[in-house]
């Protein structure tokens, strides 16, 4: 627990009283970082720092509003908060705004969530090096004379984070995330070069995989793009590789916003306790998950945090609803954003799955496209293979799906055994049936 | 802090509202710099020309070709109306420097946001890490640079009290629900921002910028026979306030609400190759993914663009010349200086068809042994320069629109689109069309909506068979562009075009 960043809430919660404001809540945020990456076996970019940020939300005479700062001397501090409370007063009256009822904030679990590892926080120049060129060096050996070009490189990150409120809330997390890629761009047949990369990304440095595998998928993955052609279209079963299922997915999680829902910019208003997908689909939030990036122990509002069923085989169970919404709506509020997204893992391998459908499509990737959120409708380009008689053949490029979110959600077929755990969003690959896919 | 209340040179600023035809050719060239634009970090901060040489020499002490530091004071501010009232507000400060050393193509990177000499000497001596060797020393002169100014204000941002905006935003909402009674719920909100510079670098130039930015803008939710569709506009820029008039207020909401009905009549469009029509404007989206991207010389550099090799080869017919602009009037992309020191100006990319120039940061111009183009940017003072897109538009051809459109039997027409992205080596690229219609006999037929276009950058360009005659710019003021995790506003036009192929993402 960092007393200074305390001392500093505190500090900044009576200042904020004494300059009128009725309630407050402030948020400071501290981060130190190293970033390097390699290209062409040489150091291509280092940069180091250190940032601090200062958030206070104001409650006065029930109007509202936010304001950041980095400049955290308390003269300048004090004058930022003095015109942050005149400001305030400007605006119309909220009758849903306050500081969330003392009684939401629960009990925050005493559990340790194992966000923070010291051996994360004392990697020192040497190691940060030897890590980033054992990757390129793997992700080179897989190119060999296809290279046109490879990078590397590592980030790596200490931070903390406290929440106080002048309605007894207080908070504190602290963390470390080492996140380390490869990317590689080869030369195709034509003017082609494909571009393919790799990562992992953790909170406790045990957790991260060989280096030398990081580099070695990327130039797999780089190479698995050769040759990328449009197909015909036509309707075809498709598999979504594990890490890219959340391109996807974020489009309908944001229709499950408690914002969404009572603007009506949602396609899943009026379906709580509907049938929104197939009996495959459930999606759990879970906010406890040791040395996850989405862990918490507490949200935005200072709810002490829950594991939720939010949709439970195609049936829609609840929203992400804060304080503010849940008092614009009437009803009991949830938590404001997810924490990590689970989607429960099936039986079988990606492999399996493809011997037993013949012919589809595998989705590595996805390229432009956009949801929207109000009707559920998307679009998006696909990048992948084509695989006939359950084995890869061709890879695509160039080519689209297309759909309806409540449509779409019927057609899934298949969750795969392969959550991506190298990310908040846990998602295994997901296999849909009878996708319309355009390409000639 | 205090600001200071002195205004600037009074200017005949052009309020164009909507997507108005913008004259490319255009030597405004103000004789500005009054005191409050020079000296501003020196007066607010202390900070003074020796201590910025000391931080360059500690900065190249371990060699290093070159080095400069970026100075950054940011005030943000933004407005929102829900339900009917204007019931919130954010603002954010951010202030800091952030101190660059280049050796060959390598860059070391620190920044603090401390403005206190040991804080910004420790940033420096971390961005000297990257080389190795003796020392190097900055030039001993500092000159201080010249601008023109493509963004002059009458009155700095940060003097606009809040009580003036409320209006705008409150009147954005009155008109959208008094226009149809479809109209169910609206979001509206005002966005600025001030952003001051300062850039001093090893070989001795120092330039000071003010950016100013800024946006109106709406949603709205319509509902009719219990079907629910959204849409909105916003119209902004490098502008000043007294650009936000009623007139503005009105075309913003009547935009934005007969575009939320029209998507009541939206049929699907085929999916497949067909042949597409861009409509003039926003649409330029299209030259930003399929051939900016691509021509930013850092990935020529580093050979991964699918543009690596074409410099003086044919990329497109003689109609297409594609110019990359930081000197448009008032538009978001516009810089009156790049963020490492070089002036803004104007860069053709492609010549009448012919490939004819990257956009260079200073690293890529030391490459490629040409000038930089004044396109090295960067979000903020925590992150270094890139090359990137400034205002990317086509010039207009000989066709007129009509013409365009009668061209096609069946297609679809692109009205306005939402975001894009591109595979840089393999020229792939997609744009999401928000609205648009078919194309039916050599005529505009049904609304279509929500679908993604994918295509090839080269091919693309190579299929343009016809160029309209009229040639729009964005006039939006939230447009930013996303690279190697940095965001920075950028602007596009183009005028009605026609590519002969491409692949439309329908679900038919």
């Amino acid at each position: 627990m960092n007393n200074k960043l305390l001392e500093l809430a505190e500090w900044t919660i009576k200042t904020a009283k004494n300059a009128g404001a009725d309630d407050c809540r402030v948020t400071i945020n501290g981060e130190r970082f190293v970033e390097i990456s390699y290209r062409e076996r040489k150091p291509e970019n280092i940069k180091e720092a250190s940032t601090k940020s200062l958030y206070i939300e104001i409650f006065k005479n029930g109007k509202y509003s936010g304001q950041t700062t980095s400049d955290l001397r308390k003269e300048a501090l004090s004058n930022f908060i003095s015109n942050a409370v005149r400001m305030t007063d400007l605006l119309a009256k909220d009758p849903y705004r306050s500081l969330p009822d003392k009684k939401y904030y629960g009990s925050i679990e005493n559990i340790d969530l194992e966000l923070y590892d010291e051996k994360i926080k004392s990697i020192n120049p040497e190691d940060r090096h030897k890590l980033v060129q054992t990757i390129e060096d793997a992700c080179l050996s897989v190119g060999g004379s296809k290279v046109i070009s490879v990078e590397a490189g590592t980030y790596d990150s200490s931070f903390e984070m406290v929440m106080m409120t002048s309605n007894g809330f207080s908070g504190y997390q602290n963390g470390t995330v080492l996140y380390a890629y490869a990317g590689m761009t080869a030369r195709d047949e034509g003017d082609r070069r494909p571009n393919g990369y790799d990562y992992a990304l953790v909170m406790k440095k045990s957790e991260l995989p060989n280096p030398i595998d990081i580099g070695r998928n990327a130039g797999k993955r780089t190479l698995d793009l050769f040759g990328g052609k449009k197909i015909s279209s036509q309707k075809l079963p498709i598999i979504i590789e594990n890490r890219v299922v959340p391109r996807i997915l974020n489009g309908f999680i944001s229709a499950m916003y408690g914002r969404s829902i009572q603007q009506k910019q949602s396609f899943l208003v009026d379906k709580k306790n509907q049938r929104i997908g197939s009996e495959k689909f459930t999606l759990i939030d879970d906010p406890f998950i040791k040395g996850s990036q989405g862990s918490k122990l507490f949200d935005n509002d200072g709810f002490a945090s829950k594991k939720r069923i939010m949709i439970e085989n195609g049936i829609l169970k609840e929203y992400y609803i804060d304080w503010y919404y849940s008092r614009k709506m009437n009803c009991e509020p949830t938590t404001g954003s997810p924490s990590n997204i689970i989607i429960p893992k099936g039986n079988r391998s990606i492999e399996e799955i493809m011997r037993d459908l013949g012919k589809g499509i595998l989705i590595t990737d996805f390229i432009g496209g956009n949801s929207n959120s109000t009707t559920g409708d998307f679009s998006v380009g696909i990048i992948g293979k084509l695989f006939e008689k359950g084995e890869l053949t061709q890879s695509i490029s160039e080519m689209n799906i297309a759909g309806n979110y409540l449509e779409f959600c019927q057609k899934l077929i298949e969750v795969g055994n392969d959550p991506f755990i190298y990310s908040s969003q846990k998602t295994p690959s997901l296999v849909f049936n009878d996708v319309m896919i355009s390409g000639v | 802090m205090s600001i200071s209340r002195r205004s600037f040179l009074k200017t005949t600023a052009t309020a164009m509202a909507g997507s108005a035809a913008i004259p490319i050719i255009n030597n405004r060239f103000f004789k500005l710099r009054g005191a409050d634009m020079q000296n501003y970090f020196e007066r607010e901060f202390g900070i003074s020309e020796a201590l910025c040489q000391k931080a360059l020499q500690v900065a190249l002490s371990r060699g290093g070709d070159f080095a400069d530091l970026y100075f950054e004071h940011t005030i943000s501010n933004y407005v929102i109306l829900e339900d009917g009232k204007v019931n919130r507000a954010y603002s954010e400060v951010s202030l800091g420097v952030g101190i660059r050393t280049v050796k060959g193509d390598q860059v070391g990177y620190g920044f603090t946001q401390e403005l206190e000499k040991e804080s910004i000497l420790a940033a420096a001596s971390t961005s000297a890490t990257i080389a190795n060797a003796s020392n190097n020393n900055p030039n001993k002169e500092i000159i201080k640079l010249k601008l023109e100014n493509y963004y002059p204000l009458k009155r700095l941002l940060t003097e606009i009290p809040l009580e003036s905006k409320l209006p705008l935003v409150q009147g954005v909402n009155d008109k959208c629900f008094s226009l149809s009674p479809l109209v169910k719920k609206v979001n509206a909100g005002f966005a600025d921002e001030q952003k001051r510079i300062m850039i001093v670098t090893s070989d001795g130039v120092l330039v000071e910028d003010l950016l100013p930015r800024s946006y109106l803008y709406v949603t709205v939710l319509a509902e009719k026979n219990g079907r629910r569709e959204r849409s909105g506009w916003n119209i902004g820029g490098r502008r000043d306030f007294s650009f936000y008039t009623g007139n503005i207020i009105n075309e913003i909401s009547q935009k934005a609400v007969d575009r939320v009905l029209v998507l009541f009549e939206a049929v699907q469009p085929p999916a497949g190759e067909i042949p597409v029509v861009l409509g003039p404007g926003v649409t330029g989206i299209l030259l930003h993914e399929a051939v900016g991207h691509g021509l930013e010389a850092d990935f020529n550099r580093k050979k991964i663009s699918t543009y690596s090799d074409m410099i003086g080869k044919k990329v497109a017919e003689p109609e297409v010349t594609i110019i990359d602009d930081g000197t448009n009037p008032e538009l978001l992309g516009s810089i009156n200086v790049d963020d490492e020191g070089t002036p803004g100006q104007k860069t053709i990319l492609v010549d009448k068809g012919i490939l004819s120039s990257y956009m260079h940061d200073k690293i890529s111009a030391r490459f490629y042994k040409v000038k930089p183009t004044g396109n090295g940017r960067r979000e903020s003072y925590q992150h270094y320069v890139q090359p990137r897109m400034r205002n990317t538009y086509m010039l207009g051809g000989s066709a007129s629109p009509e013409e365009v459109i009668k061209s096609v039997e069946k297609g679809i027409y692109v009205e306005d689109v939402s975001n894009g992205q591109v595979k840089i080596g393999e020229g792939d690229f997609a744009f999401y069309v928000s609205q648009g219609k078919m194309i039916e006999n050599g005529k505009l037929t049904a609304p279509i909506k929500d679908i993604n276009i994918m295509g090839n950058g080269p091919k693309m360009l190579a299929n343009i068979t016809m160029v309209g005659n009229d040639l729009q710019m964005y006039q939006g003021g939230g447009g930013a562009c996303g690279k190697g995790g940095q965001s920075v506003p950028v602007g596009f036009g183009l005028p009605t075009v026609l590519v002969k192929s491409m692949t439309v993402g329908g679900v038919k």
